[in-house]
């Protein structure tokens, strides 16, 4: 049972792995450059002091559930939280090493302009919208969750405890109110006290992060987070703290989920060219359990984690004291052996 | 089943992938950590660098380690150094440097000898013949040297010593310490009233004189010969004195410990430092140099108007002569003059009084006061950069004022220090030093902020009470007292990029509309507001009203 959950936790571990190492064979030269009049919002790290404001606007313009903790208890920061199906927005408190205060950073949908999400979806629930947006269509949704695997940042979310008709749940930007005329900016924007977030033409606020950088010598980081990030994003991050220190991937690279896999979104809007490539390893975790794999996945890697952690520690460390004393041979050794180890493994599973 | 084998081949290459992080943990993991030590006394050797390319690893040596050993053995100094004309040399165990085989040998045949010595004692000894790696051993700790800095207090403590008398029977003993190098008599001297810091001769390397036909002792020897010889020998006739040790200067115990007996001298004799006795100028003019032919000739000089300047008040200010008198003691505008000078490395007056990147040049040295708490709140690192306002120029640079001597650059032009004086005094004793506001009744005592109620009922702002706080933060600070010394100077801390008023046009006359990215610059009304109070709040590292404690800070909920 052990070696069952282990290889599920090294599975989903291998699936982002060849994600992450597919060598980008992008056949077309062309790269989507974005909507031209596309919006964006700038997230300045520095100016936000972590009140929930924009949490709290959130929920009311998009009729999410009262949280079981209201907004105005900060206490909730102490916990590192991600976007769930009743929060398409959080904050969380980082304390990066060397910093007199906390740093407080927005997590939400980043609005990719060639996103993930969608050249993961083959029913094409997704779409990247004129004004910057990535919205969903729960008309069409299948319910395969490829978007909530495919998401490079970890931002949709299935409303699990929805019976009848789950949706993937996340940030739209606003787009439906801002569409309806309910909203000049989105709610989050328009809530915050320190202008932390501030929303406008892409063009322009990209100007307008680069000009803080420039003007405040020593303030931020010199990089807005999300103008290449995959292919760029639609919402842009400033921060005075390195940017893996408060929780942002810096992996990521340049180029486009799309692009990586087959060819810009732009160029071949075809479903059936887009979602094979993309989906390879993937496909084959998923398929072999419809609804529960998810959870069952989620599961196994927590139970794995909790149950080995010490275990583990202990084989890491005597494995390091090994290996210092004679590296080389050692080092041969046990790789040798965690190969042939994981082989029988593979073939016993494979008879059983 | 067909998914089974490629998921074991993704679990197969994860192993893999894990093995391979741990084995390149594994061989970048032999550095040694650093001890908790101060390693104030560890001295790299490296001698042999100048000999060429090094066949092992330079030597990393615990001073205080081996003097304490030493003293334990019954030995001294002379253990490990030569005398030379009754001085300590630092090199070791020899005068002056010889070729590379016979410096090697100095440091093989006097550090292993005296290991071996030791251990034929049967004492703990040093690494032994045959064991290059211990001390050519390129992991060991890097020292960790604190610089240290000859202060005005310390200085004091100096030349009111007692027990440094002066070498020529002075009353003052400047000549104890300040020389220069006599070419006829081959050997240094006191030049009275020609004091200047150790840092003008001795650089950072030793530096052949060519017209005094001498090498000029670097920094760092010239420092350790003179201060440690001293201390040393009267150390030897038991009289108090300062550390010996390399700790002592350089650890931060060692430095702890000579601020708290700078502090004890200080108390004794009322917390002001008497002034030093260098013959300096209580008062003087800074002005531009005029070309006299020039002025003779009746062409038409444009100067900027000279600048009064209180030489007195600036000596306590500061810690060191040298903060201002970087390269020589003479007047700054010797070498800074309008076109700067080859001396002046081609800086300008005009750079060295107002750049903001030097903290030497005037501007430079005032900015760094502003990041103090107490002024952080209105100075922000957002007003850096910012253009000077005209008022502030005219704080430096007089106006004429009837009654007044005229203040004329030509005139002052070569003029000596002491002639400055009385022209330069009138003008400090008529400027006003201390912070002004407009009358009380004329500040109002609250603010009411309404415009944004809505959750919370309007914000009432205790505007009188944070415009006294703020001068109260500023009394008894003349640099501050005299920089807000017009009314309503500090009404701009706050009402910024308007004009001087009694009553300033409201937040809300530039704020009123919602941020426009047309206008990146200008925040709307409710960040304006946050910004301009939280910004100051947290430069002055005021703990209360929490930033985010919305309803107990600065605004009451509404009730529904
Ligand atoms: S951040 Fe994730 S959910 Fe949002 S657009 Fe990008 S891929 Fe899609
Ligand atoms: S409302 Fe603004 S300041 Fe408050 S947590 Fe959100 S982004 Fe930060």
């Amino acid at each position: 049972m052990r070696r069952r959950k282990f290889l599920t936790l090294m599975g989903a571990a291998g699936a982002g792995l060849a994600l992450g190492k597919t060598p980008a064979h992008a056949a077309s030269n062309a790269h989507f450059e974005g909507y031209p009049d596309a919006k964006a919002v700038l997230f300045d790290a520095t100016r936000c002091i972590g009140c929930r404001k924009c949490e709290e606007a959130c929920n009311k313009v998009n009729k999410l559930p009262a949280p079981a903790k209201p907004f105005t208890d900060l206490t909730v920061l102490d916990t590192e939280r991600r976007t769930s199906a009743k929060a398409h927005t959080v904050v969380n408190k980082y304390m990066p090493a060397g910093a007199a205060a906390p740093v407080f950073r927005k997590i939400q949908c980043n609005h990719c302009q060639e996103p993930a999400c969608a050249s993961a979806c083959f029913v094409r629930a997704f779409k990247k919208n004129p004004d910057g947006s990535v919205t969903y269509d729960a008309s069409v949704c299948v319910g395969c969750r490829y978007c909530i695997m495919a998401c490079p940042f970890n931002v949709p979310t299935y409303e699990y405890d929805e019976p009848l008709t789950p949706r993937v749940m996340k940030c739209t930007m606003c787009h439906p109110q801002i569409t309806a005329g309910e909203l000049s900016v989105p709610g989050c924007v328009g809530a915050c006290p320190k202008e932390a977030l501030v929303y406008g033409r892409r063009k322009d606020i990209l100007k307008i992060a680069h000009a803080r950088i420039e003007a405040n010598p020593g303030r931020y980081v010199d990089h807005v987070y999300g103008e290449r990030e995959m292919g760029g994003t639609n919402w842009l991050t400033l921060s005075g703290a390195p940017f893996k220190e408060i929780g942002m991937r810096e992996d990521l690279g340049v180029t486009s989920a799309p692009e990586l896999t087959s060819g810009a979104l732009a160029v071949v809007p075809m479903v059936a060219a887009l979602w094979p490539a993309l989906l390879g390893g993937i496909w084959a975790i998923s398929k072999r359990n419809e609804k529960t794999a998810d959870e069952e996945r989620a599961a196994a890697v927590k139970a794995a984690v909790a149950g080995n952690q010490a275990e583990n520690d202990a084989k890491l460390a005597k494995f390091k004291e090994q290996a210092e004393k004679d590296k080389a041979g050692s080092i041969e050794r046990e790789v040798k052996k965690a190969l042939e180890e994981a082989a029988a493994a593979a073939k016993e599973e494979e008879g059983a | 089943m067909k998914a089974r084998p490629l998921l074991r081949w993704a679990g197969v290459l994860c192993v893999f992938a894990a093995v391979s992080v741990y084995c390149i943990e594994a061989s970048g993991s032999g550095d040694p950590k650093a001890p908790a030590a101060e390693q104030a006394d560890i001295v790299l050797i490296d001698d042999m660098t100048a000999y060429g390319k090094l066949e092992l690893p330079p030597v990393v040596f615990a001073h205080d380690k081996h003097t304490e050993a030493l003293k334990k053995a019954g030995k001294d100094c002379a253990a490990c150094h030569k005398q030379e004309n009754g001085k300590l040399v630092l090199k070791f165990m020899r005068v002056a440097d010889g070729d590379a085989q016979a410096m090697k040998s100095v440091y093989h045949d006097n550090c292993i000898g005296c290991h071996a010595q030791t251990a034929a004692k049967g004492q703990k000894a040093g690494p032994q013949d045959g064991q290059c790696r211990s001390c050519h051993n390129p992991k060991a700790a890097a020292g960790k040297q604190l610089d240290m800095g000859f202060t005005n207090v310390l200085h004091y403590r100096h030349a009111e010593s007692k027990d440094i008398a002066s070498p020529s029977g002075d009353k003052d003993n400047c000549g104890r310490c300040h020389h220069e190098y006599d070419k006829a008599a081959k050997k240094t001297v006191w030049a009275k009233g020609k004091e200047g810091t150790c840092r003008y001769c001795h650089l950072d390397k030793p530096v052949k004189d060519a017209a005094l036909g001498v090498e000029v002792e670097s920094f760092r020897q010239a420092a350790h010969n003179d201060c440690v010889t001293c201390h040393l020998g009267m150390e030897q006739k038991k009289q108090a004195t300062g550390p010996v040790l390399c700790a002592g200067c350089h650890g931060a115990t060692g430095q702890k410990s000579i601020r708290a007996n700078d502090k004890k001298v200080l108390d004794k004799i009322g917390g002001e430092l008497p002034r030093m006795k260098r013959g300096q100028p209580d008062a003087a003019v800074i002005a531009v140099n005029v070309d006299k032919a020039q002025a003779a000739s009746g062409a038409r000089i444009y100067a900027m108007r000279p600048a009064p300047f209180d030489h007195k008040a600036h000596e306590q200010a500061t810690d060191t002569c040298r903060a201002c008198h970087h390269k020589s003691m003479d007047s700054c505008t010797k070498c800074h003059t309008v076109q700067g000078t080859k001396d002046s490395n081609f800086v300008t007056l005009e750079t060295a009084m107002h750049g903001l990147a030097s903290t030497r040049s005037c501007v430079g040295c005032h900015q760094t006061r502003q990041a103090d708490p107490k002024c952080a709140g209105c100075h922000t690192s957002a007003d850096r950069g910012k253009k000077a306002s005209n008022e502030s120029c005219r704080k430096c640079h007089a106006e004429p004022v009837q009654g007044l001597p005229a203040l004329d650059p030509a005139a002052l032009s070569g003029m000596k220090a002491a002639d400055e004086k009385p022209l330069a005094e009138p003008y400090l004793a008529a400027r006003r030093m201390e912070a002004q506001v407009f009358a009380t009744e004329d500040i109002p005592e609250k603010v009411t902020i309404k415009v944004l109620a809505d959750e919370y009922e309007p914000s009432e702002l205790p505007h009188r009470k944070i415009v006294m706080t703020l001068l109260k933060n500023m009394k008894d600070d003349k640099l501050a007292g005299y920089f807000h010394g017009d009314m309503g100077t500090v009404c701009q801390g706050c009402h910024h990029n308007s004009p001087v008023s009694k009553t300033p046009p409201s937040c809300a006359s530039c704020h009123a509309k919602p941020f426009s990215p047309n206008e990146p610059g200008r925040p709307g009304l409710k960040a304006a507001y946050h910004g301009q109070c939280m910004g100051c709040h947290t430069a002055m590292k005021l703990e209360k009203p929490v930033a985010t404690d919305c309803a107990n800070g600065c605004h009451k909920p509404r009730k529904k």
